[in-house]
């Protein structure tokens, strides 16, 4: 009985060891989760604000004493936004850097480009900076989208305006990139459109990277637009609103949930256009004044400053991915945590998205939006709605 | 009527934008044969010093550029010092790639120094919009096209009648006759650096004004590239016309046809015309000789 | 010094090389590139893929810009469409990999005529730059092409198998572009040293005097243009396996002034110099990250807040101190090397 016990414990014994040393990334002590992030380029300021996420997430988790036990360690590797540069940096993480999950995950281009190494590997991997159709349809098994789209986005922001403050004579007009995440709004756009019966006056396609915008809102106040979808984003959002004023256009103006980062507001703000945006994430209220003093505990002022949307929506899907690698106790591996996060159900994120729950087929979550509007004056926003399914 | 004169107002907007920064290329071009591929780095990083300046010292326009102007002839004048002048009597594609990895070192030093966020940047222009025979304005388009105005006719007046000016068309049509004849043609290189980031300062700091700050300034200069061949890339005042010819043409096209034909159609206009005068509209011949 | 050696057919003026030494080490290097994955790690095997593949482009871009004088920076473009054909014919048409890639040579070699046409009579940066406005074009017409190209969505590349071999994983790939890179730069050696070759470098080095003496330009140029863009469109094919996604984004204009400055880097005109400079350039982030990696204060917080931009900057400096102490190239140094191999102990 004894030996058959002792025998029993050696073959459990070896059989954990076997488990430990079929996944890379874990050890007795450390988990080791990969960043792909934009760390260079005029797009940085996404990847910057991403690692801060990260690492406040990370921070806070390893205090607590870590994943039973584990500390969480972030590999941060670089692409500049190039899709073939992340295919090559996620192949850097797996291959030299060993990571077990992928968190930071770029651009909705890039992120594809890294799909067919993730499926290789069953990479457990959490989306929440791209969250495009695209990405979980087809939904491939490790992947793990939060996230609303930019479509719902609209939608929610149109069926506001339409229900609340519609215009006397309503003639919408949309301005949108020529590529997917153009597509995406304009989806929403015509969902809104056709639903409410209203005039649909022009759609207008531009170039990524033009940044004069008068022919276009010149073709806009022909058509006599006065509710605006602005797919513009930045500095390309702010020039849009600039030329309509100048043109001293009347409108009730939705925009990309890029536009509640500050360095968007400042731009735009002198337009004196009051829009609205939408988002997965709060963007002020009691979660967001929590989450900053847990920053000021864990970053530096530097880093503070980099804070936007982007930390925010990170840091969920860190706490995401580490709940359900928490639950996967000693046995860590990949394919336990692509489970656990399978059965992921109402997670709470401390008010800062909508719970998250990835039991659907398509394993997305946090798709419901909250619509807020500019104060252009004070640069501070006010939440019209909660968060909602759209 | 009103939509025609609103898009041909704002043709002329983006083509003095497109002719400033050519104006910068071809003046080095002229002189020196380099195609200078750190223009739209240059036009970036003066407009980033500019805004440093406006944001320290709260200066209005004009005093502003009287500080901005000295800091980027210096800046050319460095530029060409160390990297340029050293590469004399190298093969010319050495020379041009020098510039293309110089604008990846610039492109660094911006992000570096500035960081990633854009910025609005007033540059003491007045914000009220104005109405310029009933087609409303912001007053940094009138003075972006003002600018344009203003150093075409320097440019012409410089290069025809002063000596600097008539010593850099000698050298740019031939550079042993000018120094057999006495002219300095090192200094003259160094000129036409020092001017031409005077013009990218200038260029610099009114796109921002009308257009935000953001380190992907660099990428106009690379827009701005097919207003340099229709003009002829070594005819500064035709940079100038053929910036304005395709901003024009580039609205109309948008404003008219529309889905993002913009660009496009700045470009095939450069195909058709390079057909036909394979110069560009006002560049020299070049004379072969068997 | 070697002496003794006398030429007594045409076929030993123009071969190769006479020298059995050269042979031998040709056939080592060859031995040891085919040995590689063997040796090194999954990561590296995926750099040397890249390299290889940008090797394919360089001797492409060569043939045109450096053997025949035609400055081109459409290179993106012409990439993109063989990706493309090689993406379209082998999804949405279901064929077999071996077809579909020499069919995205041909598609981007008769879209080079295209380009080529208008572009006969221009010289210098005006070609360059008709050129280049030819790829803006080219990446707007896939944009807007939904019909054939999914548009902004891109196409998703997968099941390149030739007998139960997935050629885009791992040893498969690459021993699948080291074939290719091999055929490709024999090609080209054997293209310059034939009669259009010849008839490339006359054009190159005064094309007026080349007109006198017979060669007729409209057709060597288009030649050059097709024969160029055929092997660039099969790099784009390499880089769709490789990456296994194409995207508008994938090809960003960007690769275009990279292209030239690796057969810049690596002289202008040489296909040993564009393969020399392709590797060079391919590897040379890596090498700036290992640099760093082992020289640099890791804890200092300059570091870690710039180092990407440092590295950046650094990769911009290394082209720059390149040509100014070699304007020649790699190649310019590769000759120096040699020379001071053969002639030590004497000067020269």
């Amino acid at each position: 009985m004894k030996k058959n016990g002792l025998l029993a414990l050696g073959a459990f014994l070896l059989a954990s060891t076997a488990a430990y040393a079929a996944d890379p990334g874990v050890s007795d002590t450390e988990i080791k989760i990969g960043d792909v992030n934009i760390m260079t380029g005029p797009a940085s300021f996404i990847g910057r604000a991403v690692s801060v996420g990260s690492k406040i997430a990370a921070a806070e988790i390893n205090e607590a004493g870590g994943v039973n036990g584990r500390k969480i360690t972030i590999v941060t590797e670089d692409d500049g936004y190039v899709p073939a540069r992340s295919f090559q940096a996620l192949t850097k993480l797996i291959e030299v850097d060993g990571i077990f999950a992928l968190n930071g995950t770029s651009g909705t281009a890039n992120v594809l480009a890294m799909m067919p190494l993730i499926e290789e590997n069953n990479l457990p991997t959490v989306v929440t900076t791209a969250p495009n159709e695209l990405v979980y349809n087809p939904v491939r098994p490790s992947v793990f989208t939060v996230g609303a789209s930019y479509s719902d986005a609209f939608y929610a922001q149109l069926k506001y305006i339409h229900e609340n403050g519609e215009p006397a004579n309503p003639v919408y007009g949309l301005i949108r990139q020529d590529d997917d995440f153009g597509g995406a709004v304009e989806a929403g756009y015509d969902r809104a459109v056709k639903e409410f019966g209203v005039k649909d006056g022009l759609r207008i396609r531009f170039k990524k990277g033009t940044a004069n915008f008068a022919a276009e809102v010149a073709q806009m106040k022909q058509a006599g637009v006065n509710v605006l979808a602005n797919g513009g984003i930045i500095a390309g959002a702010a020039n849009i609103l600039g030329e309509a004023r100048k043109l001293s256009m009347d409108l009730q103006v939705a925009s990309v949930w890029s536009e509640d980062m500050p360095p968007s507001v400042n731009l735009s703000a002198p337009a004196g256009y009051d829009y609205l945006v939408a988002d997965y994430v709060a963007l002020s209220g009691p979660a967001i004044d929590a989450f900053l003093e847990k920053a000021k505990k864990y970053a530096s002022d530097e880093e503070i400053g980099a804070i936007n949307r982007y930390t925010y929506v990170t840091y969920v899907g860190l706490k995401a991915l580490a709940e359900a690698m928490g639950q996967c106790g000693q046995d860590l591996t990949r394919a336990c945590t692509v489970e656990k996060l399978r059965g992921l159900k109402d997670f709470d994120t401390q008010g800062i998205s909508a719970p998250l729950s990835f039991d659907n087929p398509e394993q997305l979550s946090g798709t419901a939006v909250a619509v807020y509007q500019l104060n252009a004056a004070e640069k501070t926003f006010k939440a019209l709605t909660d968060f909602a399914d759209y | 009527m009103d939509f025609l004169l609103l898009l041909l107002a704002s043709g002329l907007v983006s083509g003095a934008a497109y002719g400033l920064i050519a104006m910068g290329f071809a003046l080095i071009f002229k002189s020196t044969g380099v195609v200078n591929f750190a223009q739209g780095e240059l036009v970036m990083l003066t407009a980033y010093i500019s805004f440093t300046l406006y944001s320290t010292f709260e200066l209005s326009f004009f005093p502003l550029m009287l500080a901005t102007i000295p800091i980027s002839m210096a800046i050319g004048l460095v530029l060409e010092r160390l990297f340029i002048r050293p590469m004399l009597g190298e093969p010319i594609f050495a020379i041009v790639m020098v510039t293309v990895g110089l604008a990846v070192v610039l492109r660094g030093i911006t992000i570096m120094i500035w960081g990633p966020d854009p910025y609005n940047f007033g540059a003491g222009i007045p914000a009220e919009v104005v109405l310029v025979g009933g087609v409303p304005f912001y007053p940094a388009q009138l003075y972006l096209i003002g600018a344009l105005a203003v150093l075409t006719a320097a440019g012409w007046a410089f290069l025809r009648f002063s000596r600097m000016g008539i010593a850099m068309r000698a050298v740019a049509a031939n550079e042993t006759a000018a120094l057999l004849v006495g002219i300095s043609v090192s200094r003259i290189h160094a000129v036409a650096w020092m001017l031409s980031a005077a013009i990218a300062s200038i260029a610099g700091v009114l796109f921002a004004a009308n257009f935000k700050l953001a380190p992907d300034l660099w990428f106009q200069g690379l827009r701005s590239f097919p207003a340099v061949i229709l003009g002829g890339m070594d005819s500064v005042i035709g940079s100038a016309v053929a910036g304005l010819v395709i901003g024009v043409i580039e609205n109309l096209f948008q404003g008219y046809v529309g889905q993002g034909l913009r660009e496009i159609s700045g470009f095939i206009v450069i195909v058709i015309v390079l057909m036909v005068r394979p110069f560009g509209l006002f560049g020299s011949r070049d004379i072969e000789r068997v | 010094m070697r002496t003794g050696h006398f030429k007594e057919r045409t076929a030993q003026l123009v071969a190769l090389s006479d020298s059995k030494v050269v042979w031998s080490f040709a056939g080592l290097l060859l031995a040891l590139v085919l040995a590689a994955p063997f040796v090194i790690g999954n990561y590296q095997v995926t750099l040397l893929v890249s390299a290889m593949i940008a090797i394919v482009g360089a001797v492409g871009l060569n043939m045109l810009t450096g053997t025949t004088g035609l400055i081109s920076l459409g290179q993106a473009g012409f990439l993109a469409v063989g990706a493309y054909t090689n993406a379209i014919l082998m999804m949405d048409h279901g064929w077999p990999v071996w077809l579909s890639m020499p069919a995205a040579g041909v598609v981007s070699a008769l879209v080079s005529l295209l380009v080529g046409v208008p572009s006969l009579r221009l010289k210098g940066l005006y070609l360059a730059i008709t050129t280049l406005a030819f790829a803006f074009i080219i990446n707007h017409v896939i944009l807007y092409a939904e019909w054939l190209t999914h548009g902004p969505n891109g196409i998703f590349v997968s099941g390149a198998t030739v007998m139960g071999v997935d050629l885009q994983r791992g040893k498969a790939l690459y021993y699948l572009t080291f074939g290719i890179t091999v055929l490709v730069v024999f090609a080209a050696l054997n293209i310059q040293r034939s009669r259009v070759g010849r008839a490339w470098m006359a054009i190159r080095d005064h094309d007026i005097a080349a007109r006198v003496m017979g060669v007729d330009l409209l057709r060597y140029k288009l030649y050059a243009f097709m024969v160029s863009s055929f092997i660039v469109g099969i790099a784009g094919a390499l880089i769709s396996l490789q990456i296994r996604f194409v995207n508008i984004d994938v090809f960003a204009l960007i690769l275009s002034i990279e292209a030239l400055a690796i057969i810049i880097l690596g002289g202008l005109g040489s296909i040993a110099g564009a393969i020399l400079g392709a590797i060079f350039l391919s590897l040379l982030p890596e090498a700036i990250r290992l640099f760093f990696d082992v020289f640099a204060d890791t804890n200092s917080s300059f570091y870690t807040t710039y180092v990407y931009e440092i590295r950046g900057i650094t990769y911009g400096i290394v082209i720059i101190a390149f040509l100014r102490l070699k304007p020649e190239g790699l190649i310019g140094l590769w000759r120096d090397v040699r020379k001071y191999w053969s002639n030590w102990p004497l000067a020269y």
